[in-house]
């Protein structure tokens, strides 16, 4: 098995961009190969991560698209779905054709373009992650699948709304000194409370906002990713896996199996537990969202992730630093590329290089998941010094 | 099963069960998550059942624009051999987990329960 690196990063901002959603994966991918050293050459293949660009863009054959207008004309391309780890997805498919030796150097991105539709095409484009003959039928939405979530978290648990939304207040801090994030203020416990009712019992500043973006990174095998770079980032385990398809498929809503079986597979190659990892990008599309991950990565035992939020040991100083990008709750989430997303801004701490450092990052962990918890990529990176 | 019972007595829940293999089925299966089966025949369950969990949908998609808010729940039905549903609760937006709810009918699709 060959070792796997990132050589190179690009992204846009996560925000209201006026480009298409092509022009969004392009400025990414060209972003990531002046970064990488890398020639066009020497670039086996593209993979592109995107969620609703048929839906909301009336744009598809994204893959073969952004690979010809960035000059990668000839190599494969494809795109991978899956609703919000669509480009987690991406990235899992290139680290093992490059681990099991079918390429050397593989172009990983995510896209996606949201903020011009309107709220209800753009709540059932993202609802469409949803099993249509049963949660869809009723009605329930992504908000509301969390909102479920977070119904019996609190009853199982005792947690309270302060203490959930502790993550949001933290998350809005972290991003407010992020410039690739969408939202740079931060927001009050009070904020969070008093917000309006999105899907009880989850309000409106529990939510991320939607976002428009592109990100991408070039990955390449140990063997001659020093010859590209001389920092390059480690992938030191990788998982990916299926969980539940609908609401009703849980035995126990408060924990998402996709998560806690990519994590385990995630850790076993990395040979690595949750207390060595330093620095943490998770997949916080809803406060709740956080809680959970939070325990189902290992960090926390079941039931301790809402006071552990609330007592500041997810901080970017506390004890395991979560989002200190600001996560999806500031950055944004365009759904395709958040996955991609997370991975940039882990490779930023452990390079040393992120605008809210986690001081000594020498492993950082990335989790991605989509739909109502069906699906769930880990990526485990080291900095330089793990190559 | 008759969805046209008396207020007194809750409509029995329309399970399935596999022809082989006997595993149960709330929302209808295809093909048996056990055994592969596309076999399935009626399995009518007392239509009492508990939520397990709850939300209020204030904004929903564009399918269900104007019909907000409304309550979607997952819910255990059918008493001792019994089926977890995501399903809609009537005119209830207080029920949460553990309360009690009686199933009333399934409309378009949708499994609908009203509160106890
Ligand atoms: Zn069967």
């Amino acid at each position: 098995m060959n070792g796997v690196c990132v050589v190179g990063m690009g992204t846009t901002e996560f925000g209201v961009h006026e480009e298409g959603i092509a022009e969004l994966g392009v400025t990414a991918v060209g972003r990531a190969l002046r970064s990488s050293g890398v020639d066009r050459d020497d670039v086996d293949a593209l993979y592109l991560g995107n969620f609703v660009a048929g839906m909301l863009e009336g744009q598809e054959t994204l893959a073969p698209l952004v690979a010809d207008s960035v000059g990668l004309t000839g190599i494969p391309t494809m795109k991978t779905e899956g609703a919000c780890a669509s480009s987690g997805i991406a990235f899992r498919q290139a680290y093992q054709a490059i681990r099991t030796g079918i390429h050397d150097v593989v172009v990983v991105t995510g896209v996606e373009r949201m903020t011009n539709a309107e709220t209800p095409e753009f709540t059932r484009a993202l609802g469409s992650a949803a099993d249509h003959g049963t949660d869809g039928a009723t009605g329930l939405t992504f908000p509301g699948f969390y909102g479920l979530v977070l119904d019996r978290y609190m009853h199982e648990y005792g947690a309270t709304r302060e203490q959930v939304a502790a993550v949001s207040v933290k998350n809005r801090e972290n991003g407010a000194s992020n410039p690739r994030a969408r939202f740079r203020s931060p927001v009050t416990v009070d904020d969070v409370v008093d917000s309006r009712l999105v899907a009880d019992p989850l309000r409106l500043y529990d939510c991320c906002p939607a976002a428009d973006g592109g990100a991408a990174v070039v990955l390449a095998s140990a063997d001659v990713a020093e010859s590209f770079t001389d920092r390059p980032i480690s992938v030191l385990g990788s998982g990916h896996a299926t969980g539940r398809s609908a609401a009703y498929r849980y035995d126990d809503l408060t924990t998402l199996e996709a998560t806690t079986l990519a994590a385990e597979e995630a850790y076993e190659t990395a040979e690595l537990s949750p207390d060595d990892v330093d620095v943490v990008e998770l997949h916080d599309c809803f406060s709740a969202a956080e809680i959970g991950d939070s325990e189902d990565l290992g960090f926390f035992e079941k039931g301790e992730g809402a006071t552990a939020v609330a007592e500041g040991r997810t901080a970017v100083d506390g004890e395991i630093p979560i989002n200190p990008s600001g996560g999806l709750l500031s950055k944004g989430h365009p759904v395709g590329a958040t996955g991609i997303g997370q991975i940039y801004e882990v490779c930023l701490q452990l390079l040393g290089d992120h605008e809210n450092q986690v001081d000594d990052a020498e492993v950082g962990l990335a989790h991605n998941l989509g739909g109502s918890g069906a699906v769930s990529t880990v990526t485990v990176l080291g900095g330089p010094s793990h190559v | 099963m008759s969805e046209f019972d008396s207020d007194s007595e809750p409509s029995q829940f329309p399970a399935t069960r596999c022809a082989d293999c006997g595993a149960l089925y709330g929302h209808e299966a295809f093909v048996c998550r056990e055994c592969s089966s596309e076999e399935f025949e009626d399995a009518p369950l007392d239509g009492s059942g508990t939520v397990y969990a709850r939300t209020t949908i204030r904004v929903p998609g564009s399918d269900q624009q104007g019909e907000e808010p409304f309550e979607v729940a997952v819910v255990d039905v059918g008493g001792a051999e019994s089926v977890r549903v995501t399903a809609r609760i009537e005119d209830n937006p207080e029920v949460g987990p553990e309360d009690p709810v009686e199933f009333v009918e399934r409309r378009d699709g949708v499994f609908y329960f009203e509160a106890v």
